[in-house]
């Protein structure tokens, strides 16, 4: 399999603040990497970087075959790179299935001049994409389908969440990036989203995914490629099993939690 | 060409320092509340009517003749603007500090409206431009032949002594610690029990006094004033404020001295540059917000993703 | 649970056609009643009646969907009654010129309320040089028809690439700033345009330019009266026809573009803009689109406006022009294109009826926007969320 997304040696500083040292990572096409860390450890800042929401002080993020170091967000997206919020910002004032046909808005083509005139174009358009939307709607666990014509704003917790996700799939990104899907989402529901990435990757073997996590079983369910950020650098990368032995791992966690106690 | 030089410059620290007081109530309130009260400008030059009228009072009352009250006067206008400014606040202007920016720049646009026609109608003959006198009058000193008036003085002491007072209170007293405490996070502030009425209600009153005063000497300095010179004075105050960075306290005395100074310039430099100056001013305006959006001196606040 | 998907829509297409037909019937006679009002206590009398149907809009609004719903169920109907309304108006108004001069002006004023309405309602992007570009749209084609005897039907596209030229040059620091400092950017460009105006030589400085001709069409001109089957129609119902053309167009142009992808975009870089990027919305380019297209618009009501009067001056096109437009547009309600006709009409005609208070119109205006913008925020027709296939 071929490399999807590489990025090398990433440094990102804020003023004074390192908040990446020197990440360097690959994921390959249609494999899951699950990116875990306590919190303000960079995994966010990870994800700004990749999609171009900060410039990197230093490094380069290849995407694909090509450079989009400091690229803007949306020729990002363009580009191929899906992504939802660790704070799911969504469209709220507007309606789900508007939320999730915002998200094809790099595969919809219309223009002013077309939109003015020739309305039929540009209405068959948008046609085809409620019907997909829909159908995006229906795919996940959860009745977000039902509550389509909801303000986005309504929903709860669990379901913000899915339709983050399903606004981010609307696109047919190469590469999705999850922050946190799992927050706000009871063990079963947490269970159901498992299920759902699982079978999104079996429908689409292509795909790949970045998951921030910080909710081991989600982690468990993919345990091939997992990687720990601390303090803003790698410190270990491989199967979750390794990982999770790894005795720097250990100490950020336990650090933590002797400092929560 | 020297004395020139010199006129020109002594016209642009005094109008400069004129509209940084104004700039100085824009950025307070913004700070404060994040609102723009876009009708400060005619709160502030209420001032003039209001010292008029009581120098007008106080002379029927007791006699002697209008000047020689004046400076009552102009203490009775200060106060009476600054709570002007508190009621305003508490009446109109707080309702719309969780509304969109938009909402508050039209209600405060309204406000304006209501202001100044509540001077046309309230004050005998509002409609017409009334003689303001010279707070101080005469030749305070020559530079190089060009005389030096003492109303130039004053206003430049004034201001000075403004923006030194206002320093020290806000960084050495409780009152003046909790409004820039409030101007820097509003639900922190409030979190640690600093009540949110009377830090509101003293910003107002200080930025309508300040702009009482800004009105006051730029009557005195035109020798006149008019119902409806407070929205020269807002757009101009408001956009020192702006290009100094609103919040920002040296950031509105740069733009008062930015904005005074290209206006003077083209007075001075470019034939007809008087019925142009307001371009002059307008393009500077949006030259700098191009290159420092957030103004000059304002902090560019980076949004949490 | 479906939500607001579908409204109550009544059960018959029948009674659907009733009840678009006598909801138009009554708003149109809504109309003419406040436009005839003379004196103080009628003025009084329905606006208290208006204040009361938005009172019961507001604690019903299933009242307000049932409406909607019927004028959506039959759309034949509702538009074949609202041409013949809009066609049949000046018929019923007669000779009283007074009557067609507020309705031209309230439709030029709506036209340049939708104009705007695709910045501040669909993009929430503040712009106070609506009024500047309304005005470039004025003179750029009062010039041309003075200067090279051209048409009215010529300069009309050409001020408007002129205004739409200027659009997107405001345009150019919204990639930058936002908020109260794009706000005061193009308070700026307003200012700047009113004050050159007001200087140059060549725009006839403040007085403006005198003797704008009349247009004409098929040798029909415009300053002539109307003869329509026999009924002659004073020369103001050229103007009232051709600027209700133009209100066709802004409308047709909004829900076109409300319905496709661009006005979602709009609307997402307004929810929320980091989001909107993620998504790969290009939000510098869509927030100087909309720059454009608002000039666009304005630019033809500018045209119509110097035509019509066949005099302008800067004092047209001031700062607080464009605030009057920006009011429209929020007491109207943001992002719906009924919505904002209705605030252009309101607050068109409201001051012209507040004659009646003479001299204290524009005190009593301002505290009747205070007062609706605290007790009613969201505008009298708030925006509504869209409806796709069976459920429209």
């Amino acid at each position: 399999m071929s490399v999807l997304l590489k990025v090398d040696n990433v440094t990102m500083r804020f003023g004074g603040l390192v908040a990446l040292n020197d990440v360097t990572f690959a994921i390959e096409k249609g494999s899951v990497l699950a990116v875990i860390g306590p919190n303000g450890a960079g995994k966010s800042t990870l994800f700004n970087v990749v999609t171009g929401v900060y410039k990197p002080s230093s490094g380069r993020v290849i995407f694909d075959g090509v450079d989009i170091t400091g690229k803007p967000p949306y020729e990002v997206a363009q580009r191929g790179i899906g992504r939802t919020f660790q704070s799911s910002r969504l469209f709220s004032d507007l309606s789900v299935l508007d939320n999730v046909i915002i998200g094809m808005h790099t595969r919809t083509k219309t223009g002013v001049l077309d939109a003015l005139f020739r309305p039929g174009k540009s209405g068959r358009e948008m046609a085809a994409c409620v019907e997909k939307a829909e159908a995006l709607l229906q795919f996940g666990s959860g009745d977000l389908f039902e509550q389509r014509y909801r303000p986005a704003g309504t929903l709860a917790q669990a379901d913000r969440r899915r339709l983050e996700i399903a606004r981010a799939l609307a696109s047919q990104p190469k590469l999705i990036l999850l922050d946190e899907p799992s927050v706000g989402m009871d063990d079963a529901e947490t269970d159901a989203l498992v299920a759902d990435i699982k079978r999104l990757r079996s429908e689409h073997p292509e795909l790949s995914v970045i998951l921030i996590e910080h909710d081991m079983r989600v982690v468990e369910a993919f345990p091939e490629h997992v990687m720990c950020i601390d303090y803003g650098s790698r410190i270990a990368e491989g199967s979750f099993e390794t990982v999770r032995a790894d005795s720097r791992v250990q100490e950020a966690y336990l650090g933590k939690a002797a400092a929560h106690a | 060409m020297a004395e020139l030089l010199i006129q020109q410059s002594v016209n642009w620290i005094t109008l400069g320092s004129i509209y940084a007081l104004f700039a100085i109530g824009f950025s307070l309130i913004f700070g404060v509340l994040n609102v723009i009260h876009f009708s400060h400008g005619d709160v502030a030059m209420t001032a003039p009517f209001i010292a008029l009228a009581a120098a007008q009072a106080l002379s029927i009352a007791f006699g002697a003749t209008a000047p020689a009250w004046l400076v009552l006067a102009v203490i009775v206008a200060v106060l009476a603007v600054g709570v002007i400014g508190a009621v305003l606040d508490k009446v109109v202007i707080r309702r719309f500090r969780d509304a969109p920016a938009m909402m508050a720049l039209v209600a405060t646009v309204a406000l304006g409206i209501v202001i100044r026609e509540l001077i046309r109608h309230l004050y005998p003959q509002g409609s017409n431009p009334h003689a303001f006198p010279r707070l101080v009058s005469g030749v305070a000193f020559e530079i190089a032949g060009v005389p030096v008036s003492w109303l130039a003085l004053l206003v430049v002491a004034v201001t000075t002594l403004l923006v030194a007072l206002l320093f020290v209170f806000l960084r050495l007293t409780p009152l003046g610690l909790r409004i820039r405490a409030a101007s820097e996070d509003r639900i922190v502030a409030r979190m640690m029990g600093i009540r949110d009425g009377r830090v509101f209600r003293a910003t107002f009153f200080i930025a309508s006094a300040i702009g009482a005063i800004a009105g006051l000497l730029f009557a005195s300095y035109a020798g006149v004033t008019r119902f409806d010179f407070g929205v020269m004075a807002g757009l101009l105050g408001f956009s020192a404020a702006v290009i100094g960075g609103l919040g920002s306290m040296p950031g509105a005395i740069v733009g008062g001295l930015i904005i005074a100074g290209i206006e003077v310039l083209a007075q001075t430099f470019v034939p007809d540059g008087a019925s142009y100056r307001l371009v002059f001013v307008f393009i500077l305006v949006i030259v700098v917000l191009i290159f420092r959006p957030a103004g000059l001196l304002g902090r560019t606040a980076m949004e949490k993703v | 649970m479906g939500g607001p998907a579908s409204p109550a829509a009544p059960g018959s297409a029948v009674a659907a056609a009733v009840v678009a037909i006598l909801s138009q019937l009554c708003g149109a006679a809504f109309l003419y009643a406040i436009l005839k009002a003379d004196g103080g206590w009628e003025v009084t009398g329905l606006l208290t009646l208006l204040g009361l149907g938005f009172f019961l809009l507001e604690r019903y609004p299933a009242m307000g969907d049932f409406v909607t719903a019927s004028l959506a169920r039959v759309p034949l109907v509702t538009m074949a009654t609202a041409a013949i309304v809009v066609l049949g108006f000046p018929f019923l108004v007669g000779s009283n010129t007074y009557i067609l001069h507020l309705l031209i002006v309230a439709q030029l004023y709506a036209v340049l309320a939708l104009a705007l309405n695709f910045q501040l309602g669909s993009a929430n992007i503040p712009n106070f040089a609506t009024g500047a570009s309304y005005g470039i749209g004025a003179y750029v084609s009062a010039l041309l028809a003075l200067n090279f005897g051209m048409s009215f039907w010529l300069t009309l596209p050409i001020a408007a690439l002129a205004a739409t030229l200027f659009g997107f040059i405001i345009g150019v620091p919204s990639m930058r700033t936002r908020d109260t400092y794009l706000a005061l950017v193009t308070i700026a460009f307003g200012v700047v345009v009113q004050q050159l105006l007001n200087n140059f030589e060549w725009t006839g400085g403040p007085n403006g330019l005198v003797g704008i001709p009349a247009p004409s069409l098929f040798g029909h001109s415009f300053a002539s009266p109307l003869e329509v089957f026999g009924w002659k129609l004073p020369s103001q119902a050229n103007f009232y026809y051709l600027s209700a053309a133009l209100v066709v167009v802004a409308i047709v142009t909004a829900q076109r573009l409300h319905r496709s992808r661009i006005g979602l975009a709009w609307n997402a870089l307004r929810a929320d803009e980091i989001a909107a990027k993620a998504q790969g919305i290009n939000v510098a380019w869509y927030k100087v689109l909309a720059f454009a297209v608002d000039a666009f618009l304005a630019a033809f009501a500018g045209t119509i406006y110097a035509f019509y009067i066949s005099y302008i001056s800067p004092d047209n096109f001031t700062f607080l022009v464009s605030v009057t437009i920006m009011t429209m547009v929020i007491v109207g309600g943001m992002d719906n294109i009924f919505g904002v006709i209705v605030g252009a009409f309101l607050l068109t005609i409201l001051p012209e009826k507040l004659r009646a208070f003479s001299d204290y119109r524009l005190l009593f205006f301002g505290v009747v926007v205070i007062g609706f913008l605290m007790i009613r925020p969201q505008g009298l027709f708030p925006q509504r969320l869209r409806q796709y296939g069976a459920h429209r």
